[in-house]
């Protein structure tokens, strides 16, 4: 191993501080440039309701992103996102009307919704990670897989119909239930949320573990870390992340929508690599997850306020995933 | 002898599987399978071989066999292209606009009018993959990224454009002579997928730029110190992968009568997984046209045998996902034995 | 194509052979990140001459061939080819001067055919259509005029490394060659490939081919090296005539210090066996019957060349490669047919990797956390799954001082050090956990001096305090100047077993050119010597 082989890997190593921290700068910069750019045109953007508005719909995002950075750490990828959220939607939804429509107590009711959309959460997530780090195929065709499973599994179960009558309890449970007055229950959940991945990640082994795997798998699995089961876990976890999401959304559109993944999945991709999570892996958390997902909100929230048409967000949206892998792909050959 | 990327340690080693999979490599499991497929189906599921059906199932797999050979030549120079199902959908609308929108100006000039609407078709192929070539072989970027954005700005751009709604009025000549016709007894698509597969067999056997495929995929170091032009090479499969997309589109499009923007988009699944099953290798460097022809067949016949027996479309896509992941698992676990270090 | 490189007639081609100065550097310097590759060095190669490249790895060796043959630029310096100034020198257009290497790590696609990989980036055809026929023919008798047993259709994949390289020659003279670069070309040869290559040699240098020879391998380079340049941490250190030299000179001038102080006295104090590995097979046969065993207090070597599979049979103790058959006893207890890097490391036995970049370090990641990595289940690092992480700074703090890291901060990037400081963490690891059998793989590749003999030192306190080392080594000077007791494995098979007088140079070297026969058991030193 020469140092020339030293010297040419040097390359693929992340991006040296400077550059790194000149970027967390620049987003919270763009954010504000943009709010502003945008007051200037139509000032209801800046208003409380607007603002109230960002923060509830960026929670939803944050756990969405949170669960695609949780996989991307160990240089992963989760295509299924956006259709095990509609799957978990309709099946959650299902299983609460059915419910309640037997005359069963409300607790019941709302708890056997949560346990069915964090279950199935925990099977797709077992399904892709089983594959993923047991056989080691690559991850964008298993999840890519899991994506069309999931999304045959929505619309079979639903029938292609949302499916209505959530119950209120759940509702408002997961949306607008006033446990602290004048906090959003959103709000509240994302922020638990990024408390608790937190902790995971700094200050915890299987954490720690993930980064290590990210940044060299090999390595990892010298040093005796149980990288196959800490892979596994990865996957199960951003699907229960995703899965809480999800059970989330119900609750705010009151109803099982078999389309309500959408364009989830890019949403999620682009919020956390604009934020900072490296697709090379190795590199991310929470405050990247939070900043990405802002600036996404903020953006969509802008162009809805423009009325600018919803095919064109969705080119936009396109556009901004190609400005982003540039951007990664320039902080990660700053040696 | 770099250690790849996603290596998390493999599985343990097995002798007996050792030898099932020697067998797979060397006779080729996929004309066995579909002969054994075809039989089965033939016997067991009703309306399967008669010419009706018959002829349904290769003008379908027509489609897919355009398609399915363009993502093997991605594949195979080590790349990705999730695109082109949205190809698919913007050529369909582009071309379906063009013509629909000439045919007040040139009423009796239908060829010039096809002509006027073809090429804006293949032009937004070529755009597509364009950006995506480009992206990857001067920016570096991963190809799945790259294709996921480009993908959805063409979605985007097809739904824009026609606001979800069909577009009608393509002269009548290309709609039933092409699209819906037969030349000599067969389905018109069948005939373009052959000639497509004949040019890709040419170029794989018989030019320069079949070996540069294979060692831009299996090497790209040794490629660019042999003084391989890779970066040419990489932005011309790209765009090869998204013009055969258009083609595809621009015959479905043809055959269906309208333009539309929601083009079944199960396409880009299907294209990978005829790429699969036929062996071709998602690390690269490794692939036959002849063999993806037959996968992309084989997929078909088994989509329509589950039309057939009335099993639900949306459970069959259940059963895309999965024979995808059987796929991809059964090729990586073969590989993983016969790799040498 | 040996004898069509020649430019001239014989007689008029020995009198260039003598003038003609083929390849001028002057002052070459060349920086990469964190590194001085190539500190003001000069080189000159003449037409018809060997000239030997010698020097340790990471004394420059490589960046130099790589410049001349137009992998990259220099920072600083003159390159002139055949009289002509270079400047921008791009690999396709060096091949097309007439400068052929011929590297370490092969520039061959598994996935295509020799003949396809002879001729990639050169086809010939018209209009982007290929002319197979012309190319056969071509293969056809490059090949046979090197005298290679190999196939024009055989996929490159399935090729052994030997064969491989054979591909590699073979690609350098499908164009004139006028500079042949050779970098470590014996490597993986027998001694019969070996005598052929010298054979080839030989022709082109009667030819006036001037050749550049990388290699440390002394008794070798002797044979037939015309002039030997040495190289020390990018610096040139002397350029001589071959036979004015001896070997223990070209060592110090390798290395800079007497051989006596590169390294350390240890005292032997053998005490239990810790390892022992009785007749293992791996699974794909990269070691066959192989049997060795370690003890406490001692430095076990394996020696051998590249290939030969002693890197492998001690990863597979580790639980990194499979095996087939044998038994691995860890103290007293016999192993499972696949123990796991964690496993090993629990019962006390921690391997470090040849490659630190690919297999070690997490690059991206502080010091502290790729010290940490091997111990994170210990009480001093988590309690419950929680990390401790103000323990884990003191702990790693006070290793990483008493190795000897420059500098020692811990929460510093691995990526920014240097080669040394790199190993000194990966060894680091070593000291986290409670490990009494210290598995050492090429552990000095791509470290300077000083660090070297830092590790050297780490080695014999380790053995002092009763620890087991076994040190896999390909670099001959190191694994005999260290080991109390010596393995040389040759193709794959344990070949002999020396203690004492019969660790040198000769002895290990007569192992290597005799083919082991089924019915030989373990060579004992004593019958060797006779033959």
């Amino acid at each position: 191993m020469s140092d020339v082989d030293v010297a040419l890997r040097a390359r693929e190593t992340p991006a040296g501080g400077l550059w790194r921290s000149l970027l967390a700068v620049l987003l919270p910069i763009l954010i504000v440039a943009m709010e502003l750019g945008v007051y200037f045109i139509e000032p209801r953007v800046l208003s409380a309701g607007n603002l109230r508005n960002i923060l509830i719909q960026s929670s939803y995002l944050v756990l969405f992103a949170s669960a695609q950075m949780v996989v991307i750490l160990t240089r992963g990828f989760d295509l299924s996102l956006g259709a095990s959220v509609s799957a978990i939607s309709v099946a959650s939804a299902l299983v609460m009307t059915g419910l309640d429509a037997g005359d069963a107590a409300p607790w019941i009711v709302v708890a056997a919704g949560l346990v069915t959309g964090l279950g199935f959460g925990f099977l797709v997530g077992l399904f892709n990670g089983g594959f993923i780090s047991w056989l080691g195929i690559n991850p964008f065709v298993v999840t890519l897989g899991s994506l069309n499973i999931c999304l045959g599994l929505a619309t079979t179960m639903s029938g292609g119909r949302p499916v209505f009558n959530v119950p209120d309890p759940f509702s408002s449970l997961l949306y607008n239930g006033k446990l602290i007055p004048g906090v959003p229950v959103p709000v509240m959940l994302a922020a638990a949320v990024c408390i608790l991945l937190y902790f995971l990640l700094d200050h915890t082994v299987f954490g720690r573990a993930l980064y290590l795997i990210g940044n060299n798998p090999r390595a990892a699995l010298l040093a005796g870390l149980p990288s196959r089961r800490y892979l596994l876990v990865a996957y199960i976890l951003g699907a229960l992340l995703a899965a809480f999401g999800a059970l989330m959304l119900t609750a705010r559109t009151g109803s099982g929508e078999p389309n309500l993944g959408g364009s989830l999945m890019l949403e999620s991709i682009a919020a956390a690599v604009i934020g900072g999570v490296s697709l090379q892996g190795g590199v991310g958390g929470v405050i990247p997850v939070i900043l990405g997902s802002l600036f996404i909100t903020m953006m969509s929230n802008a162009m809805n306020l423009l009325r600018i048409d919803g095919y064109i967000q969705q080119i936009l949206l396109g556009v901004i995933i190609i400005a982003a892998i540039f951007l990664d792909r320039i902080r990660s050959t700053r040696a | 002898m770099t250690a790849r990327s996603t290596d998390h340690g493999g599985a343990a080693p097995n002798v007996a599987l050792d030898r099932f999979y020697r067998l797979y490599g060397a006779i080729g499991f996929l004309p066995i399978m579909l002969v054994v497929l075809i039989v089965l189906f033939a016997i067991f599921v009703p309306h399967f071989l008669v010419l009706p059906n018959v002829l349904n199932v290769l003008r379908s797999s027509s489609y897919l066999v355009i398609l399915a050979v363009g993502q093997m030549l991605v594949l195979m120079v080590g790349g990705f292209d999730l695109s082109v199902g949205a190809v698919v959908a913007l050529t369909s609308v582009s071309s379906a606009l063009v013509m629909a929108g000439l045919k007040g100006q040139m009423a009796d000039q239908p060829a010039l009018i096809i002509l006027a609407g073809v090429l804006a078709g293949l032009g937004c192929g070529f755009l597509v993959g364009l950006v995506n070539g480009l992206c990857v072989a001067f920016l570096s970027v991963s190809p799945f990224m790259v294709s996921l954005g480009t993908a959805s700005i063409a979605t985007g751009s097809a739904l824009l454009l026609t606001n979800g709604i069909p577009v009608y009025g393509m002269p009548v000549g290309y709609v039933d002579g092409f699209g819906r016709g037969l030349w000599f007894k067969l389905p018109s698509a069948v005939y373009l997928a052959i000639a497509i597969v004949a040019v890709v067999f040419v170029l794989q056997n018989f030019t320069r730029m079949g070996r540069y495929i294979v060692a831009i995929g299996g090497n790209l170091q040794a490629a660019i110190v042999s003084g391989v032009p890779t970066r040419f090479y990489l932005v011309a499969t790209y765009v090869l992968c998204s013009v055969f997309a258009s083609i595809s589109g621009l015959a479905l499009t043809a055959q269906i009568g309208s333009g539309q923007a929601a083009i079944n988009s199960q396409l880009t699944l299907e294209s990978i997984a005829a790429a699969v099953i036929a062996g071709v290798s998602l690390k690269g460097g490794v692939g036959k046209v002849e063999m993806v022809a037959l996968g992309a067949l084989f997929l078909l016949i088994l989509t329509n045998a589950m039309d057939l027996l009335t099993i639900d479309p949306r459970i069959q896509t259940i059963f895309l996902g999965i024979i995808v992941v059987l796929a991809v698992a059964l090729d990586e676990l073969s590989t993983r034995r016969t790799r040498r270090v | 194509m040996v004898e069509s490189s020649l430019a001239e007639t014989p007689r008029a081609a020995q009198a260039a052979a003598r003038e003609d100065l083929l390849l001028e550097m002057t002052r070459i310097s060349k920086r990469f990140p964190g590194v001085l590759a190539l500190d003001d060095v000069d080189f000159d190669l003449r037409a018809g001459e060997v000239h030997v490249l010698f020097g340790e790895n990471g004394a420059g060796k490589s960046t130099l061939i790589n410049i001349i043959a137009g992998a990259f630029a220099p920072d600083a310096g003159e390159f002139k080819f055949r009289g002509r100034s270079l400047v921008r020198l791009k690999p396709h257009a060096a091949r097309m001067m007439g400068i052929s290497p011929v590297f370490q790590e092969f520039s061959l696609v598994p996935e295509l055919t020799v003949e396809e990989n002879l001729f990639l980036g050169r086809e010939l055809g018209a209009g982007g259509f290929l002319n197979h026929a012309a190319m056969r023919a071509k293969a056809r008798s490059v090949i046979g005029e090197l005298g290679f047993d190999i196939l024009p259709d055989q996929k490159v994949g399935a090729l052994s490394r030997a064969h491989q390289q054979m591909v590699e020659i073979a690609k350098a003279f499908l164009t004139e060659v006028r500079l042949l670069i050779l970098d470590e070309p014996t490597a993986s040869l027998t001694e019969a490939e070996t005598q052929n290559l010298f054979a080839l040699v030989g022709r082109l240098k009667s030819a006036g081919v001037g050749i550049i020879y990388v290699s440390h391998r002394i008794q070798e380079f002797q044979k037939i090296g015309d002039r030997i340049t040495v190289l020390r941490d990018g610096r040139k250190i002397a350029t001589v005539k071959s036979g004015d030299v001896s070997e223990s000179e070209l060592v110090e001038l390798m290395t800079g210090r007497k051989v006596g102080v590169l390294f350390p006295s240890i005292d032997h104090r053998p005490a239990a066996k810790l390892l022992e590995v009785e007749d293992v097979t791996l699974s794909d046969r990269s070691a066959r019957n192989v049997s060795f065993y370690a003890r406490a207090g001692e430095i076990t070597g394996i020696a051998g060349l590249v290939g030969c599979g002693k890197s492998e049979i001690v990863r597979a103790v580790y639980g990194l490669e499979a095996i087939a058959s044998g038994t691995v006893r860890i103290g007293d207890e016999e192993m499972a047919v696949r123990p796991t890097p964690i496993d090993m490391l629990r019962r006390g036995v921690c391997y470090f990797p040849s490659d630190r970049v690919a297999e070690g370090l997490a690059l991206g990641r502080p010091v502290r956390e790729n010290a940490s990595m091997a111990a994170l289940d210990l009480p001093t690092f988590s309690q419950a799954s929680i990390l401790r992480r103000a323990s884990e700074r003191r702990a790693i703090q006070g290793i990483v001082d008493k190795l000897k890291l420059r500098p020692p901060q811990i929460e510093r990037t691995v990526a920014k050090l240097s080669g040394g400081n790199r190993q000194k963490v990966l060894l680091a690891r070593g000291m986290t956990r409670d490990i009494s059998v210290f598995l050492f793989d090429e552990p000095t590749v791509g470290i300077d001096v000083g660090a070297k003999i830092e590790v050297y030192e780490l080695m014999k306190s380790l053995v002092a305090e009763g620890a087991a080392i076994v040190l896999v080594s390909s670099e001959l000077p190191e694994v005999m100047n260290l080991s109390n007791r010596l393995y040389v494995m040759h193709r794959s098979q344990m070949v002999a077993e020396l203690s004492g007088a019969d660790i040198n140079e000769a002895e290990i070297f007569s192992h290597f050119f005799r083919e082991k026969r089924p019915e030989d058991g373990l060579a004992p030193a004593r019958s060797a010597m006779a033959t």
